[in-house]
């Protein structure tokens, strides 16, 4: 089952992915803004990292920075991502960065209904992917391929000859996952992986990653908004506001007591199977687009029931409150 | 207001690999809805919910039963009095992103309709002006704010607020929400919820949600019905809060059981199992129980004999299993536990 919560400082020899001092900019007709500022995260090998947080948190920015995949008119500002036996990539040449993606790190898109060609074979495709990262055996990675369609409950044969219309949303979801882990990744990163399924799906596509994550050692980063799928997969859980870290915490310790408005907010507007009807409340307001996250201040005060003059004159650093446990917010440090 | 009997929508089968044969999306569904009640259809994709839905507004057709609204059958309606039916019944759909004009502001999305209310109604363009600020305010949104918006330029909570409004234009007296939240952040799904059930309340609209997430079923119909759609039949129905803490048919218990549980504030239910993963579907019409593939607890009887829906328990609880039992799978809050 789940590992346990890690709550010493991490060796160097423990972290799969470091993030330091990343800031994403997209340059915009009336300027340059941060989707992500200043972000810095130590990712632990073979953990499930979940980063949560609503539209345009600046979460799937981050995923896209961590391919350093970022499309123009955004770009990596500063900052580094260093990728164990790798280094930074955002050094990387444009041939030892399609390398990387793929073989050491690899992504399942949201929607992957999206990422297939409509008018290849499934097979096919993985063909195509193998032989661009320099794969000869075809046979090898048509067996790897139908070995992954089976450890999915998938049909492997029907599934190889199938055009991507003819599969259902969950079976979809699963060829993405098969071409994510073909060429057998170390950092696997997915995309909201369940948001276009119902809940039967979700839970099937849920067990089938824990599952895979453990058998080949990968190290897991999840990207979702849903706390569900958080406290059903991942050891441990960062969320997201306006391309900051707001929270950083094992999972459970996050959905038992959470420490910033924010992340009380989040939980607290999951709407429930069970208990009192009033104990869910919406969360008021809607996020920040890019060009109103405020410079100088908590960049969440707008939307928070806390709110003080401080929060509006000093921006909150994100600080340890306990050991494994970071939360950038004024208050939370005086109380 | 709405009333379905034996409701029955046959699709002609299209060449997919999996699925060659003719699909039965209904099967025989009675359905009925009072104004002012709220009733959940719960269902995976392709089980027919969508359908129901899509028929009751006047956009499918069925082949057999009947669909009345107002206690008038639409099958005896001409062209106009069919019409006027329908436009008490409004779909909102999945998907807020595609179901506004992205070129058309806020103001014209609701004038548009509202105009053709007034000439209807016999009232001023004034009114159309005023009304569309009064359904703004409807719905939680700032009129001033909103109006003069073009869809990119709004949350995925307030498209769908705009969509709300939009339905209401034309003053309806039913609203069919399929899938209305799901495609929406989790952190704003609950204000739409709130929404669905206040306008429930005010305008004493019958709201129908269609929908997988039975969590966001109770918070609009809370008091009142669901009813679980399994391949086009439904096989369990009765108050939301009975369905939700003491469902008797596999399949529900399935769905109800793959809702995730939030470790650290709740602990998995007693009876909580995880159900077999979706079986491909081989053509064939299995003869017996629908849900006896993929059920872990059919035998050979549920295999060979169809089940019907019939009475369970007292009330008006309806369900269609051989083997009924009573299960607890719906994750219990850790504070509940320990009062306990």
């Amino acid at each position: 089952m789940k590992s346990a919560p890690l709550r010493r400082p991490l060796s160097d020899s423990e972290i799969e992915v470091s993030i330091r001092g990343l800031s994403v900019s997209y340059q915009t007709s009336t300027g340059l803004y941060d989707a992500i500022h200043d972000l810095s995260l130590a990712i632990h090998r073979g953990s499930i990292t979940a980063i949560i947080g609503e539209s345009g948190s600046g979460k799937s920015t981050l995923a896209m920075a961590m391919l350093n995949s970022v499309t123009f008119p955004g770009q990596i500002r500063m900052g580094a991502i260093d990728y164990a036996d790798v280094g930074d990539i955002t050094g990387l040449s444009a041939e030892s960065l399609r390398r990387f993606r793929g073989e050491h790190a690899a992504m399942v898109f949201q929607a992957s209904q999206d990422t297939l060609n409509p008018l290849k074979r499934v097979g096919a495709q993985l063909l195509d992917m193998a032989r661009s990262h320099g794969h000869r055996d075809r046979k090898a990675i048509l067996r790897e391929g139908s070995l992954l369609a089976e450890r999915m409950s998938l049909p492997a044969s029907r599934v190889m000859a199938a055009y991507q219309h003819e599969l259902s949303g969950g079976m979809r979801q699963r060829v993405s996952m098969i071409f994510a882990l073909a060429l057998k990744p170390r950092v696997v990163l997915l995309d909201e992986p369940t948001t276009a399924l119902d809940v039967l799906s979700q839970s099937h596509v849920l067990q089938i990653v824990r599952a895979i994550h453990e058998e080949r050692h990968l190290t897991t980063v999840l990207i979702t908004h849903d706390m569900g799928v958080v406290a059903e997969l991942s050891d441990r859980v960062v969320v997201m506001y306006a391309g900051r870290i707001m929270e950083d915490a094992p999972s459970q310790d996050l959905l038992r007591a959470p420490r910033h408005p924010y992340a009380k907010a989040l939980i607290r507007a999951i709407p429930r199977l069970t208990g009192p009807l009033d104990r869910a409340q919406a969360l008021p307001g809607a996020p920040l687009e890019l060009r109103q996250i405020p410079v100088v201040g908590c960049v969440f005060r707008d939307r928070c029931t806390l709110r003080q003059s401080i929060c509006d004159e000093v921006t909150p650093v994100l600080r340890e409150v306990v050991p494994g446990h970071r939360t950038a917010c004024h208050l939370e440090v005086e109380s | 207001m709405i009333e379905v009997v034996d409701l029955t929508r046959t699709f002609r089968g299209a060449g997919g690999l999996f699925a060659q044969s003719d699909v039965r999306a209904l099967r025989k569904v009675s359905l009925k809805v009072e104004r002012g009640a709220a009733l959940g259809l719960i269902g995976e994709s392709g089980c027919g919910k969508t359908t129901l839905g899509r028929i009751v507004c006047g956009l499918e057709t069925f082949d057999g039963g009947d669909l009345l609204i107002d206690n008038q059958s639409v099958k005896t309606l001409g062209d106009r009095a069919r019409r006027k039916a329908f436009r008490k019944v409004q779909l909102i759909h999945q998907d807020p992103y595609s179901a506004l004009n992205p070129t058309r502001d806020i103001a014209h999305a609701l004038i548009d309709p509202l105009r053709i209310q007034a000439g209807l109604t016999r009232r001023d363009q004034a009114w159309v002006k005023r009304r569309a600020m009064e359904l703004l305010s409807l719905v939680g949104l700032d009129p001033q704010e909103t109006l003069y918006k073009f869809p990119h330029q709004l949350s995925g909570g307030q498209r769908q607020r705009v969509v709300i409004a939009r339905a209401l234009t034309v003053e309806p007296e039913a609203l069919i929400a399929d899938e209305a939240v799901s495609m929406i952040d989790v952190s704003l799904r609950l204000g739409v919820l709130h929404l669905l059930a206040t306008l429930r309340r005010e305008l004493n609209l019958a709201i129908v949600l269609i929908t997988h997430d039975v969590a966001a079923a109770r918070y609009v119909a809370h008091d009142g019905e669901l009813a679980v759609i399994y391949k086009g039949e439904i096989v369990e129905q009765g108050k939301t809060d009975q369905i939700i803490s003491r469902p008797v048919h596999p399949y529900t218990q399935a769905l109800l059981s793959a809702v995730p549980v939030l470790r650290g504030l709740e602990v998995e239910g007693p009876d909580r199992y995880i159900p077999e993963p979706e079986v491909q579907d081989q053509g064939l019409e299995p003869v017996g129980c629908l849900f006896s593939t993929r059920c872990v607890f059919a035998d050979e009887h549920c295999r060979g004999h169809h089940p019907d829906l019939s009475k369970w328990g007292d009330g008006d609880r309806l369900m269609a299993c051989f083997k009924p039992q009573e299960r607890r799978v719906v994750a219990v809050a850790v504070d509940a536990t320990r009062q306990a």
